[in-house]
């Protein structure tokens, strides 16, 4: 992981100093994190040794969506956060 | 003697340490949710020096999947440093490459922003030949000053955010597993603007256990960049098309 990272700055270092790319392409690096992102926060949600874990999935849905609700409105990512934890550990 | 822009640099890097913090704090926790060591999230703190790819890493990593996977999805998150790091290179002038090299390791989303638009104001008028040399060094020690102590700051947030989670009494496994996805999915609410970009993280999330379920390696990883060419691809479609 330290290599890829480290490469991916390194190389236009040497190479691509100065070169500007599409913004169209910087657009799609950033869609494609957005969506693995996105991904990342469902499976490690919803699903427990490569099953769907049905009994919980509610009470975190609910975690989910208030996250979302406060940090959209704060505007802070780490509120959000909190207020979702906390839901989730205290939601029946 | 420290140089002024070194200085200059450490001062403009405060908003960061305040939210690198908070940030590494979580993942330090989170680490430890995932069961890593504190040694490993220290480690990795320090060799990837990258919130969302290390985010991104615990849950795969915890879960035993393929090496491979876990540096194929590094690799597509990072991507974004290509582009930084290319812009920010000319700024730098005739410093010596080994310094430059060895420094790119310090780029991050927040510690590229504030030095490249302080560079964008201060590059109003022409730097003549002669000097040419001082002036990218003077941008060379700011970087440094930013990104050095920044980068100190988050790993040392991750391994306090460790030591901190091995203080939380059990019965609080739940809030502490859900604080990975939380704060990514704060992130996203946060970051996600335009239609495009809130529908590609809608359906990526929406496809990604079907396609987990599906094959539990690679299914939700093929959805998510499935989804994300798609997505870019059909905005590039209607933005072209004639009105």
């Amino acid at each position: 992981m330290g290599l890829v990272s480290y490469l991916i700055r390194a190389l236009p270092q040497l190479f691509l100093a100065g070169r500007s790319f599409p913004e169209a392409f910087e657009r799609y690096l950033r869609y494609l994190s957005y969506a693995l992102i996105a991904s990342i926060i469902s499976t490690g949600l919803f699903l427990s040794g490569g099953h769907f874990d049905a009994a919980d999935a509610p009470r975190r849905s609910l975690a989910l969506v208030a996250a979302v609700v406060v940090a959209s409105w704060s505007g802070k990512p780490l509120i959000g956060m909190l207020v979702g934890t906390l839901l989730a550990q205290t939601l029946p | 003697m420290i140089p002024s822009s070194f200085r200059a640099g450490v001062k403009a890097a405060i908003p960061i340490w305040i939210a690198y913090i908070s940030t590494s704090f979580t993942l330090g926790l989170s680490a430890r949710a995932y069961g890593l060591s504190m040694g490993e999230i220290v480690l990795m703190s320090a060799l990837v020096f990258a919130a969302p790819a290390q985010f991104a890493a615990l849950e795969p990593l915890a879960s035993g999947k393929p090496a491979l996977q876990i540096l194929f999805v590094t690799f597509l998150i990072n991507l974004r440093f290509l582009v930084m790091s290319a812009a920010i290179a000319p700024y730098f002038g005739r410093v010596k490459r080994a310094a430059l090299l060895l420094s790119s390791h310090l780029i991050s989303i927040s510690t590229f922003i504030i030095p490249y638009v302080h560079f964008q104001k201060q590059a109003g008028g022409l730097v003549v030949a002669e000097e040419m040399e001082e002036w990218g060094r003077g941008n060379f020690h700011y970087f440094l000053g930013l990104a050095a102590t920044s980068f100190s700051v988050w790993v040392v947030g991750a391994g306090i955010g460790y030591w901190a989670a091995l203080h939380v009494p059990s019965g609080f496994e739940e809030g502490l597993k859900f604080m990975l996805p939380g704060y990514f999915v704060s992130l996203l609410a946060v970051e996600l603007k335009g239609k495009g970009a809130l529908l590609i993280g809608l359906a990526s999330f929406l496809a990604a256990v079907p396609g987990a379920l599906l094959n539990t390696d690679w299914g939700w990883l093929a959805a998510a960049l499935a989804i994300g060419t798609i997505g870019w691809g059909i905005e590039q479609w209607i933005q072209r098309a004639p009105r």
